[in-house]
């Protein structure tokens, strides 16, 4: 008999990953230095919009290690435009991206040269030595002026500074009704106008790019979350044959979706090390990266709520206008759009209106952010959710309850058109309330009110759901998304039993390596420790979608587990012959294979060394046991849970502090919880900052004021809650795993829990919002306080 | 960055001459505020001269007061028992200080030196009297959220940003120097300047002369005392507005009170005309609030400072309610 084996999936094992990316004693892109390698760097625009009048390099030149100072002029004919791959709808207007500004600068940051010496430092200091002429042209930074007759131009030859409307309508969608009747028709609406201020990715690692352009491949390591997207991208954007370029995303320090891009940076040192002939390098500073990443969010929501006076909804129009700032990124004009599917939450709503307005304006360029256009919607409905609330009267709690999808009405097409297929709200929010003592908690918010504390309590609630795992590839499609979204896995049987993982899925914190060695562990009977996780280099693994969107588990790691028993199919026939039984009649238990109602058996190495060896296989097998997957999911999957937060608020001072947060999530099946716990905690504290302390601010001229992390408030530690997780599991029924995405939701569920919180706890003081982020002094102001 | 010579001091009086020699040098300790100046090109210097190598991180006790070497670090200081006793405002200053990171490297010596954080004159691009005299102040009209209210001129209005110099001149420390004319004793109150016509002068010190360490006068005030800073998070954030307060009651009676602000003020700010509102009076609220509205008489607001007037009166009136046992 076999031993009883440890289950690996619900295992919460130490990431294997950790040691290495923790003391950084590992192939960081800047760790990597190649014989005769030069370094890049920079110049960058420090006005929002200009005429380059004149750009004179001589001095940089003749500064010691310099090789070369190249400009926008001199790079014109070869870098081609940065592309943009999801163009929303046919007339939208896509503007030319030179990686470096030709003639003309749209936004402060914008590359106007580069230099490249022999150290970093010769090349940092040969910057300064550049003298560029600006003629300043008129800014336009405020996106609800941006329409106007007389607004500057951030493209003059679009005639407007629209981007693109994109309408999604339930009546003509054929999912719902006409909103505009249901509203006139309605006893109660409610309007409001939320904004979404500008955010910044502040990954741990800053952007590094190195290219090798010696040999017959051109080889580029990149900080990137989308090695393989990137490949094709360059392939694209520079005419250069997809097979002599070779990308390698090493260990990566965190994207939070900023590096779910193609950026300038990247097609600059590979143009630079081709016309060099030598391996080249940039590494960005922290100030480069506040300035120049993409940023993320921006937007005003116009919501209007329709509902009975029993707090059912009715219709939900939804009017957003969106600030893309001065070009598009890699999928900028579709970020806003993915909220579209959003705002109706996990609600019933019978009509449903969405309009989205994207506007260029002289900033950074927006792109995705972790929660990509979810967190924006999520925000929306969750406040108006408890704006309905206190216009009834009705705890928040139950104004939900008599809206959302009852666990018995699963699989259920929403107003938005999407099929959610699993959840349980009344479960999570059953459990959420009891770790929270929600009922106590009311009971301490009326007290103080009474005794006028100085000190209120707020109780704010997102039950929240999303879509993730991105995503069915005919979805994609639909929407003009230029790629699929499938997942590819290849697994690589050793002569010695050991196993290879090949995912395209790239990690950049993850924990990939982890889990995958976990389902495969499982599935094939191997030690945990048996399995090596191969990523990140298209070399290696040359099919792949890479990571975003939630997606690496619930679609890379389902293509790991079907070439897992692909793996297994194979290994079978072999299996039979060796015990001399008919394939039918095998067992496969804890990695060995066992001739039904005897004790005959082999284990997977067995199988895995017989067919390395080949001398006695079954007649016409191909000795091979590998196999490899791509897996492309029928849907979506549908993580949800409730989270409520408890703040305080000193109305001397104005200052919140999170008392209690109590999150429970269902991300269906869990393969390893400490990972899990991981990215809640993480994805609740990026939440957290969104609602209380993180801005993006242009001034006046569009000089970006927050550009340093002096200025640009990271929470830290000190700032926040111990935070109560727990969990509710309805496994996902889109993927074999059953499990859902995990990595935005704690950032789409928090934001609105938080404000919602503070609003709370000053509503009775006539305050209905607080922009974001709720700073002491914003929160001051609202109940009167300051100037 | 400018290239600038390093050379490394053995003793007080090398150190000395090595900065009082060229009128570029300057001394650097930790260097967590000056090495950030040098890269936005906001401060050049041709020389710096290390002062790490001397003997001068003791922390000891005198004769009626406590000496803190000038080269202990704020770490070090913030945790230190005597300090923690007998100076709690100064202890809770300096943790109340940057990060762990910084207070770990940062002396006491260079935190009463450390520059402003007006973002006009980090910024190399804009103009700046404290930075190139008499080439104008941004802020007066522009982003002034950060600046002070108090101890301004037409000249500049930059907020001085050391947590610890406002409990110091709380305690009535003395600031201890060597230099190319000898060793000097100088009470805080006179150290540090306010900007007047001449906003790049920030204190007394003449070139060369090197803060060799503090003296704090052991008194009942100071070992009741307390600092309270309110920032926009709670770490690693300079204060928006702050109240160091020391108080010795007799009963209900203020017999001895000082106080000092920060985050209002171009210098750590003392308020006699506060003190002596409380002393010999009965502390209550009313006292209290009076106290406040004299600590900010005259106090010249501008477009986006304005709430700390009102905020720093809030402040003052929770510590003072807190230290005093008022309710």
């Amino acid at each position: 008999m076999t031993a009883a084996v440890e289950a690996e999936v619900g295992r919460a094992r130490r990431r294997k990953e950790d040691a290495r990316l923790i003391t950084g004693r590992t192939r960081w892109t800047d760790n990597l230095t190649l014989p005769g390698m030069l370094h890049l760097a920079i110049l960058r625009s420090p006005v929002a919009h200009a005429r380059i009048a004149a750009v004179d390099t001589s001095a940089a030149e003749a500064m010691p290690g310099v090789l070369a100072v190249l400009t926008g002029v001199d790079l014109a004919k070869e870098q081609g435009s940065m592309g943009c791959a999801w163009p929303v709808t046919p007339d939208m207007a896509a503007p030319q991206h030179p990686a470096m500004a030709v003639d003309t600068v749209r936004y402060a940051g914008e590359a106007v040269a580069l230099v490249v010496a022999a150290s970093a430092y010769q090349a940092r200091d040969a910057l300064d030595a550049i003298d560029v002429e600006y003629a300043d042209l008129p800014v336009v930074l405020d996106v609800t002026r941006a329409l106007a007759a007389d607004s500057p131009l951030v493209h003059p030859e679009f005639g407007s500074n629209r981007c693109a409307t994109w309408v999604f309508d339930s009546a003509e969608a054929g999912t719902g009704g006409e909103t505009a009747p249901a509203i006139a028709d309605a006893e109660v609406v409610l309007r409001r106008r939320f904004r979404q201020q500008r955010i910044i990715p502040a990954f741990m690692e800053p952007r590094s790019v190195l290219v090798d352009p010696t040999g017959d491949q051109v080889t580029m390591w990149s900080a990137t979350q989308v090695p393989h997207i990137l490949r094709m991208m360059l392939a694209a954007t520079l005419g250069l044959p997809e097979h002599k370029l070779r990308v390698i995303a090493p260990d990566v320090g965190g994207g939070f979706g900023g590096k779910l891009q193609v950026t300038p940076e990247e097609v600059l040192v590979l143009l630079a090390a081709r016309r060099l002939g030598r391996p080249v390098k940039y590494t960005e500073t922290r100030s480069d990266s506040m300035l120049s990443c993409h940023h993320g969010r921006d937007q005003f929501q116009d919501l209007t709520l329709a509902a009975r006076p029993d707090g059912t909804i009715t219709a939900l129009e939804v009017e957003l206008l969106a600030d893309l700032g001065a070009y598009l990124g890699l999928l900028t004009p579709g970020i806003p759009l993915l909220g579209a599917f959003m705002f109706n939450g996990i609600y019933r709503i019978p009509a449903y209106r969405f309009t989205c307005t994207s506007v260029f304006t002289n900033k950074m360029y927006t792109d995705a952010v972790r929660g990509a256009g979810r967190p924006e919607a999520t925000f929306g409905i969750e406040r108006m959710m408890d704006e309905l609330a206190a216009e009834l009267g009705l705890d928040p709690l139950e104004v939900r309850r008599r809206n959302w999808i009852g666990h018995e009405q699963f699989p259920f097409t929403t107003v938005a058109g999407l099929t959610y297929d699993s959840g349980n709200y009344e479960a999570a929010t059953d459990r959420a309330t009891e770790l929270f003592d929600y009922q106590g908690l009311r009971r301490e918010q009326a007290r103080r009110r009474e005794q006028d504390d100085p000190t209120l309590l707020g109780i704010g609630v997102s039950t929240y759901t999303e879509m993730c795992g991105i995503a069915p590839s005919k979805v994609l499609g639909s929407l003009s998304f230029g790629a699929g979204g499938w997942e590819h896995a290849a697994i690589r049987m050793l002569p010695t039993g050991k196993v290879e993982v090949v995912t395209g899925s790239s990690p950049h914190g993850q924990g990939h390596e982890t889990a995958w060695s976990q389902i495969v562990a499982d599935r094939l009977g191997v030690p945990f420790e048996d399995v090596e996780v191969l990523h990140g280099d298209t070399q290696i693994s040359p099919r792949g979608m890479d990571t975003y969107g939630s997606r690496s588990l619930a679609v890379g790691g389902v293509a790991v587990l079907l070439a897992a028993d692909r793996v297994l199919d194979k290994a079978r026939p072999v299996a039979a012959h060796l015990l001399g039984c008919a394939a039918e009649d095998l067992d496969f238990a804890a990695g060995r294979f066992t001739a039904r109602g005897t004790e005959n058996g082999v284990s997977i190495q067995e199988v895995t060394g017989a067919v390395f060896a080949a001398h006695d296989l079954p007649d016409g097998f191909e000795p091979n046991l590998d196999a490899q997957a791509t897996f492309d999911p029928e849907n979506f999957s549908f993580p949800h849970g409730t989270h409520l937060c408890a703040v305080e608020v000193d109305t001397e001072t104005g200052a919140v502090k999170i008392r209690s947060y109590v999150c429970v999530d269902d991300v269906g099946t869990v393969v390893n919880p400490l990972i899990v716990d991981g990215q809640v905690h993480g994805g609740v504290v990026h939440g957290i900052a969104q609602a209380l302390f993180e801005e993006a601010s242009y001034d006046e001229l569009g000089n970006l004021t927050t550009g340093t992390f002096a200025d640009y408030l990271l929470p830290t530690a000190a700032d926040l809650p111990h935070l109560v997780t727990d969990r509710t599991v309805t496994p996902a029924t889109s993927n074999p795993l059953g499990a859902k995405g995990v990595g935005e939701s704690g950032t789409i569920a928090a934001t609105p829990a938080v404000v919602n919180a503070v609003v709370d706890a000053v509503r009775h003081l006539g305050v209905t919002d607080i922009e974001m982020p709720c700073t002491p002094q914003r929160v001051w102001r609202a109940i009167g306080g300051g100037a | 960055m400018k290239n600038f010579e390093y050379a490394r001091a053995n003793n007080p009086a090398d150190a000395v001459r090595l900065v009082g020699d060229r009128p570029g040098a300057t001394f650097i300790a930790g260097g967590t505020d000056l090495l950030n100046l040098m890269k936005d090109g906001a401060q050049t210097h041709d020389r710096i001269v290390d002062v790490n190598g001397l003997a001068l991180t003791d922390i000891s006790h005198g004769n009626g007061f406590l000496r803190v070497g000038a080269l202990a670090r704020m770490a070090d200081v913030g945790a230190h028992r005597a300090v923690r006793e007998k100076f709690p405002v100064v202890s809770q200053a300096l943790l109340a200080s940057a990060s762990p990171q910084v207070r770990n490297m940062a002396s006491i010596g260079g935190n009463l030196l450390q520059r402003t954080r007006c973002g006009y004159f980090r910024d190399t691009g804009s103009a700046c009297n404290k930075r190139i005299p008499g080439s104008g102040c941004p802020a007066i009209d522009g982003e002034n959220r950060g600046h002070a209210v108090l101890g301004v001129s037409d000249h500049c209005i930059a907020a001085h940003p050391s947590d610890l110099a406002v409990s110091l001149i709380a305690v009535d420390a003395v600031v201890l120097t060597n230099g190319p004319h000898g060793e000097r004793r100088i009470p805080f109150g006179d150290f540090h300047l306010a900007p007047g016509d001449t906003p790049e002068r920030e204190n007394v010190l003449t070139h060369g002369e090197l803060i060799v360490g503090l003296e704090l006068p052991l008194t009942p005030a100071a070992a009741k005392s307390q600092y309270l800073k309110l920032r926009d998070r709670a770490t690693f954030e300079f204060a928006v507005v702050s109240v160091a307060a020391a108080l010795d009651l007799r009963g209900r009676t203020v017999n001895d009170v000082r106080l000092a602000f920060g985050g209002i003020a171009t210098k750590p700010w003392r308020s006699t005309d506060a003190e002596a509102v409380l002393r010999g009076r009965a502390l209550d609220t009313a006292t209290i609030d009076a106290a406040g509205r004299a600590a900010v008489h005259g106090a010249i607001p501008r477009a986006h400072n304005a709430f700390k007037i009102d905020l720093v009166q809030r402040a003052l009136s929770r510590v003072l309610h807190e230290l005093g046992g008022v309710r």
